[in-house]
């Protein structure tokens, strides 16, 4: 950690996250809501024909991997109420069949790799382990930094995926391609053998994506937000995933409920709804968070033996949730700034969300 | 109503704004610089507002810009006002506000539009604050105000159609994806906007192919944010977005003083050279790239509660940001505005 105290660029004390504020209020409707849906649930059909099945498993784009169609949102590990129930998500998931575990280098400052880190001790190699760098525009060396760290967080000596975190402002291309970037660091890593796989995320715009896409770097993965809303808004369904599978490029999903439950919670879909609709595109992997084991449960209720939606039902959603979809009110990571990491801000140099309107 | 209005202007002195075609139309050409119609009901009082007019129009504008619901029809009164012995030498606008609704409605608000302007046609009518996805789907649709609009167009009660909004380029394509036969299109044009969601350079280049006539707003980024920041001087600001390829660039002006600022720069334009225009887009693109300069695409500043209510979308009263738009637009909490008689 020597060498790491000494770099300002990675020193994360007495940063402001204001989406962890703002996630943390939000993930406590998850969890008490959703929980309560899955209990009515189960009491319904407590015998559920496919509660043995396991999650199945996708290719990972061309690159030879298989991944579970569900994966483990890194972000709301670090939410759950200590370690212990950590570890029962993450051994309860493998046991359902989950291999896919998401995280990033500044979730809950650390804590979220740290909890992974121990959860999947003496269970690595069942598990297809991704983490996230936070550049924002730094250079490569920032990014090496960070992979290290990440590294040993996760207690590990490579990662099987290492994506750009938020890209979400209309200047990371550049910054990302510019010499000395990011893009450098991912080819890097992947030459050392440090991780086996690079992709990019980002929960903004289809149009920075596809301004990402089109540097021909070889990403081997994109991450996105794609729920029935994102259809008919601002969409990365149609706009980033049919050129990604093109160009061959996994495409993995998030924000199947609008980042925090907000389609549930607006009355647009139920949870089971929304999570079919996005594990029912052509997706390696659809990521969800998971902050305790009533979620766990209500997602693998989807999950187990999951059979997508023919294209009508797909059609069907999409048209009943299109009027709220309209003005992009349940996919605020789009709209609103209330997503954005401050760190991610501040090092762009842009005003911190105090300054700007609600 | 085929009257060019700049044929009986004075013959132009060394100092007049330059006039340009209204798109395709060569026969009809208008004032490069145009003046907002939402400003004049921001001025100190009644008499500045006409002054403004008044004075705009004596420094050679000859655009006017306005629209149904500024100011709970406020601006239109004022605007008819000032152009009193003028209206045969302008180029008249507003734009109605049906926001979803009905054709009907529509037809009432040119109605209410015409008598406040004093006039008994406009020369364009444009479909107001198209900003959500589903807006080309209601303008369209059976009954809605895309019948209301070619009615007016076929009764001579108004001479060109168009539409304008804020929000995004991708709304403004599906808007010119209906084949609706639009005249003109406005859009917000600064030098922010060349690298942020940009209607320069997904929605400008379309229009100019079909030939329908460009009109940018938002020179200063709105409320000149990026001005009083010191991102970009007033000056650069106005000359860049002046120097794209458009028919007119319109902006408020609640004050003479900021009203004979405009009208130098506009009088003395010249274009800025392609090399300048694209050092400036550089120099402030590290600011633009989350939009915090544009706020009318990334929040709800510059949207009208009205219009979420006539959508359907809900106004969180518990937000600051919809507190300040419902005071600023003195809504009445109604999902239909009242048409007052």
């Amino acid at each position: 950690m020597q060498k790491n105290s000494e770099a300002e660029p990675v020193n994360q004390s007495g940063v402001k996250f204001s989406r962890r504020d703002f996630v943390k209020g939000a993930a406590a409707f998850t969890a008490s809501t959703l929980a309560r849906v899955t209990e009515e649930t189960m009491k319904g059909k407590s015998q559920a024909p496919g509660s043995a099945a396991k999650v199945p498993m996708r290719p990972l784009g061309n690159t030879g991997a298989q991944v579970s169609a569900l994966g483990v949102g890194g972000f709301h590990l670090g939410s759950t109420k200590d370690q212990p129930e950590a570890n029962e998500i993450v051994a309860r998931a493998l046991d359902a069949g989950i291999n896919f575990f998401d995280n990033a280098w500044d979730y809950h400052d650390g804590l979220s790799e740290g909890r992974l880190g121990d959860a999947l001790q003496g269970k690595r190699d069942r598990a297809f382990v991704m983490t996230k760098v936070c550049t924002h525009g730094r250079s490569k060396d920032v990014a090496m930094q960070m992979l290290e760290q990440s590294l040993r967080r996760l207690q590990t000596d490579h990662l099987d995926l290492w994506q750009i975190h938020e890209v979400i402002y209309y200047n990371d291309p550049d910054l990302i391609f510019a010499p000395n970037g990011a893009a450098e660091a991912l080819a890097l890593a992947k030459q050392q053998g440090k991780v086996r796989f690079v992709g990019f995320t980002g929960h903004k715009d289809p149009a920075i994506h596809l301004r990402m896409l089109k540097h021909g770097f070889p990403f081997d993965t994109v991450q996105m937000p794609l729920n029935a809303c994102d259809a008919s808004f601002r969409s990365f369904e149609t706009q980033v995933l049919p050129e990604a599978t093109k160009q061959g490029i996994a495409v993995l999903g998030m924000k199947s409920l609008g980042g925090s439950g907000e389609l549930v919670r607006g009355g647009a879909l139920t949870a089971h709804e929304g999570l079919r609709y996005a594990m029912s595109l052509p997706v390696a992997t659809t990521i969800s968070g998971m902050d305790s084991i009533a979620v766990l449960e209500q997602n693998l209720e989807v999950a187990r033996g999951f059979q997508p939606l023919s294209t009508a039902d797909m059609q069907s959603l999409r048209d009943r949730v299109k009027q709220y979809a309209a003005d992009g009110r349940f996919e605020l990571f789009k709209t609103t700034k209330m997503y954005d990491g401050g760190v991610g801000r501040e090092q762009h140099h842009f005003p911190t969300p105090d300054k700007l309107p609600a | 109503m085929t009257t060019n209005p700049t044929r009986s202007r004075q013959t132009p002195s060394a100092t007049a704004i330059p006039l340009r075609p209204f798109g395709s139309h060569q026969d009809i050409r208008v004032s490069a610089l145009g003046m907002g119609g939402h400003h004049l009901g921001d001025a100190a009082d009644d008499e500045t507002a006409v002054r403004i007019v008044q004075e705009g129009f004596d420094g050679g504008i000859t655009f006017f810009d306005n629209c149904w619901e500024y100011h709970r029809g406020k601006s239109e009164i004022l605007l008819g006002t000032g152009l009193k012995g003028h209206r045969d030498k302008v180029f008249l606008m507003t734009k109605v506000c049906t926001h979803g609704r009905d054709a009907a409605l529509a037809t009432e608000m040119l109605e209410q539009s015409l008598n406040r302007l004093q006039t008994d046609h406009l020369d364009l009518w444009q479909l107001h604050g198209v900003s959500f996805e589903n807006d080309p789907d209601l303008f369209m649709r059976p009954g809605g105000a895309a019948e209301a609009m070619l009615k007016a167009k076929q009764q001579g009660k108004v001479r060109f159609l168009g539409f304008t909004g804020h929000k995004d380029p991708a709304i403004h394509l599906k808007m010119l994806a209906t084949g609706f036969p639009f005249d003109a299109v406005q859009m917000p044009l600064n030098a922010f906007d060349a690298t942020f969601r940009s209607f320069q350079t997904e929605v400008l280049p379309e229009l100019n192919r079909r030939g329908i006539a460009a009109l940018g707003m938002k020179p200063f980024s709105g409320h000149g944010e990026p001005i009083q920041n010191g991102a970009i001087t007033a000056k650069e600001a106005l000359r860049y977005a002046m120097s794209l390829p458009i028919t007119v660039t319109i902006t408020g002006m609640d004050k003479l003083d900021v009203l004979r600022q405009n009208l130098k720069v506009a009088q003395n334009f010249t274009p800025m050279p392609r090399e300048e225009m694209r050092a400036l887009e550089n120099r402030v693109k590290l600011v633009a790239a989350d939009g915090h300069f544009e706020l009318y695409k990334t929040s709800i500043k510059f949207d009208n509660p009205e219009a979420r209510l006539a959508h359907g979308f809900p106004l969180d009263m518990k937000s600051a940001e919809v507190e300040e738009i419902v005071m600023a637009t003195q809504n009445t909490g109604k999902p239909f505005p009242q048409i007052p008689k």
